[in-house]
């Protein structure tokens, strides 16, 4: 992990200079001259050695120090974390909704494979995967939102808003990102199904005179578990470092927002520092999968 | 708040802020002669001054001399209404300053009374301009400024809401590299001037004449500073014209290189039809589009490009346009210019600044110092019944009501 860690680090610290651009300018706006913009640019330090301005980053980072926001003059971390909530929120929220869609779906899916129900269902998630996300996000916006009033606009409630506020600005969002997802979950669901449904334990448990349920939901859906896992894991970190386009649909303050607005702002410090916390993110999630297939799998030994 | 406050404020300006640099080496002093009176004492007549210190973007705040400092984290102003919070791109709200006293007059523009009327006015930075439409629409904003051109339907068919066209908003510019690389060539900048297409590059970037007016004067009609000096020069789309300038200049084919971005859409779809244009007059031209952050950054490097386009709401007085200063970085540096301008910022009567100003307009077309495409309108929201609010490019609600 560290390793994986590192050459992040390295990755992102290397992409962001690459670009072109100057914060100092962004910052100072058009009437700056050149030199207004070199002494900001000496403010902030980025006139010092790129190897100096390299391992300081890397140094600080060690410490947990991802160094301060040219554009918030905050810390980092700080700024993460105020933005950290909408994101998750958001990503658990989708995932949620995905699952609640699409496991079920892909269950019967399989089991009756073949018919009606199964071919609609594979069409259906073909076209909810074919569907950008930012189209499904504006029609959702302007028919359910606007036209009709069920939902907040966008957002993420007033500075008063409690918690349970807050939510309900997610709701919209996280279904339609939701639906975007739910397809892949679908699908591998199916798939997983279909494969365990044609062992010969199946045939077994059916010759014992089990009842389809008991068969469907404890045997087979059982050891389709590790391949479901390991697809609900990558979309959930998916969810939180893909979630850009809808969080700027819905003008929803969280980490997608906070480094499309960096990019553009050339916050290196705030691009470096998301980039940071997803992979950390994936390496974290992956280590759950895993130790889920524990739980799921009592074959599988680490 | 006293003069004391207002000296030390503009001491400051004169020192951190661009603009006040800008005019820190004609200011000699700047006293308190009384409790409520400040005294600028300047070492040459300079009659934009006014202006400049009434306008927005110069910065020229006042606030308590106590919280000067390098930078200010609680910011304590002179207005209606306080910041009771500030969370950087999600919302700016601001409450009634209870102690605060209006002027007697009525209001008018950002003078006269300040009524504070709202309890609570919030600013939501919304970046995608169809989801400030739909927040519009749905009721969940008043105001939602810089719409789309193509939600006006929308919104006049809305029962809520209303949409104001602010005529003209601002004007589209394409900047001239009078420093290095061909634009340094008079006959090749008359050629880029000559070859334009006004009418479709304006078509171009808006689809809809509500949106744009095709107009050579530096200044909208009704303006004092609307003239007509040097309009012949304009919207020509001439590129037998430009040809021949190019042959007389010796144009050797060498890139015309044009930095834009899509920032703003509209810059990009006016350069792409320039660009046909200019290919069409002989040019061969090189598109540079690179998103704002980066053209913010080359267009510091005169090596790099000749022509940037950028866009800037019409300002009151000319002399606040950075362009004809030599300084800027376009470096327009025409010696009847400069006199003309020297002559235009010493001069304190209207009537002779006006006739000043025709005569800057004339050099700016005939030297091609900077290139105006047009004007274009701006399209804003509000809900029905919201008054108070007049059209500006700088809006304010300190006298907004809702009925």
């Amino acid at each position: 992990m560290a390793a994986v860690v590192l050459i992040v680090l390295t990755v992102a610290f290397v992409i962001v200079r690459l670009a072109p651009g100057d914060p100092a300018s962004l910052m100072l706006g058009p009437d700056a001259t050149p030199e207004e913009a070199a002494e900001l640019r000496a403010r902030l330090g980025l006139d010092r050695p790129i190897a100096v301005q390299y391992f300081t980053f890397i140094a600080n980072a060690v410490r947990g120090d991802l160094g301060d926001s040219l554009y918030f003059n905050q810390p980092v971390t700080k700024v993460l974390a105020l933005r950290a909530e909408p994101t998750v929120f958001l990503a658990l929220l989708s995932l949620i909704f995905a699952l609640i869609v699409a496991v079920p779906i892909g269950i019967y899916a399989a089991y009756r494979r073949g018919s009606f129900f199964d071919q609609s269902a594979i069409s259906a998630a073909m076209l909810a995967a074919s569907v950008p996300s930012f189209w499904t996000g504006l029609i959702a916006q302007r028919w359910l939102a606007t036209e009709y009033g069920w939902f907040p606009a966008s957002g993420y409630g007033g500075p008063d808003a409690d918690f349970l506020s807050r939510m309900a600005y997610l709701i919209l969002p996280s279904f339609v990102l939701g639906i975007v997802n739910s397809a892949l979950i679908l699908r591998f669901t199916r798939a997983s199904m279909l494969d365990v449904l044609g062992e010969d334990y199946i045939r077994t448990a059916r010759s014992k005179g089990m009842g389809e349920a008991r068969v469907v939901l404890r045997h087979a859906l059982r050891n389709a578990g590790i391949p479901i896992i390991t697809v609900v894991g990558l979309t959930l970190a998916l969810l939180v470092s893909g979630a850009v386009v809808t969080e700027r649909v819905f003008n929803i303050p969280g980490m997608g927002n906070l480094v499309v607005n960096a990019v553009l702002r050339r916050d290196y410090p705030v691009i470096q520092g998301t980039l940071i916390v997803v992979a950390v993110l994936y390496v974290l999630i992956n280590l759950v999968s895993d130790l889920l297939y524990l739980l799921v799998d009592k074959r599988v030994r680490y | 708040m006293d003069s004391a406050d207002v000296v030390a404020c503009l001491n400051r300006w004169l020192v951190v802020a661009s603009r006040g640099r800008g005019v820190a080496n004609r200011v000699d002093s700047i006293e308190a002669t009384g409790p409520y009176e400040v005294t600028i004492t300047l070492h040459e007549p300079y009659s934009p001054l006014l202006a400049l210190l009434a306008f927005s973007n110069s910065a020229a705040a006042i606030y308590p001399e106590e919280i000067l400092a390098d930078t200010i984290d609680e910011v304590v102003g002179t207005g209606p209404y306080r910041i009771k919070e500030h969370v950087p791109d999600q919302y700016l709200q601001l409450v009634r300053y209870e102690n605060y006293i209006s002027r007697n007059e009525p209001a008018d523009g950002h003078s006269g009374a300040r009524r504070q009327i709202p309890d609570e006015i919030r600013f939501i930075p919304v970046p995608d301009a169809n989801t400030r439409l739909e927040g519009l629409l749905s009721g969940q904003f008043d105001f939602a400024d810089q719409l789309n051109a193509e939600s006006l339907s929308r919104i006049e068919q809305s029962d809520i809401a209303e949409p104001v066209i602010l005529r003209p908003f601002s004007w589209p510019i394409f900047a001239v590299n009078h420093k290095k690389g061909l634009m340094t060539d008079k006959k090749i900048r008359r050629a880029v001037q000559a070859a334009l297409p006004i009418d479709d590059m304006l078509f171009a970037a808006w689809g809809d004449e509500q949106f744009f007016v095709v107009d050579a004067s530096l200044f909208p009609e009704g303006w004092v500073w609307d003239n007509e000096g040097g309009a012949e020069l304009y919207n020509q789309n001439d590129s037998e014209k430009a040809r021949a300038l190019l042959e007389e200049a010796g144009y050797d084919g060498a890139p015309l290189r044009i930095l834009t971005s899509r920032q703003y859409e509209y810059h990009f779809k006016m350069a792409e039809v320039a660009k046909l244009a200019f290919e069409t007059s002989g040019f061969t031209v090189r598109m540079d589009v690179v998103d704002w952050a980066t053209l913010g950054q080359r267009r510091d490097d005169p090596d790099l490009w000749d022509i940037y386009i950028t866009h800037s709401p019409f300002l009151p007085e000319p002399a606040l346009t950075t362009l004809w200063n030599v300084s800027a970085r376009t470096g327009w540096g025409n010696p009847e210019k400069e006199a003309a301008l020297a002559q235009f910022t010493a001069e304190t009567d209207l009537a002779e600044r006006q006739k000043l100003f025709t005569e800057m307009q004339r050099l700016n077309y005939e030297d091609v110092g900077f290139i105006k495409i047009g004007a274009f309108n701006a399209l804003t929201g509000q809900r029905k019944g919201l008054t108070g609010v007049p059209p500006n490019p700088w809006p304010f609600f300190w006298n907004a009501s809702i009925k």
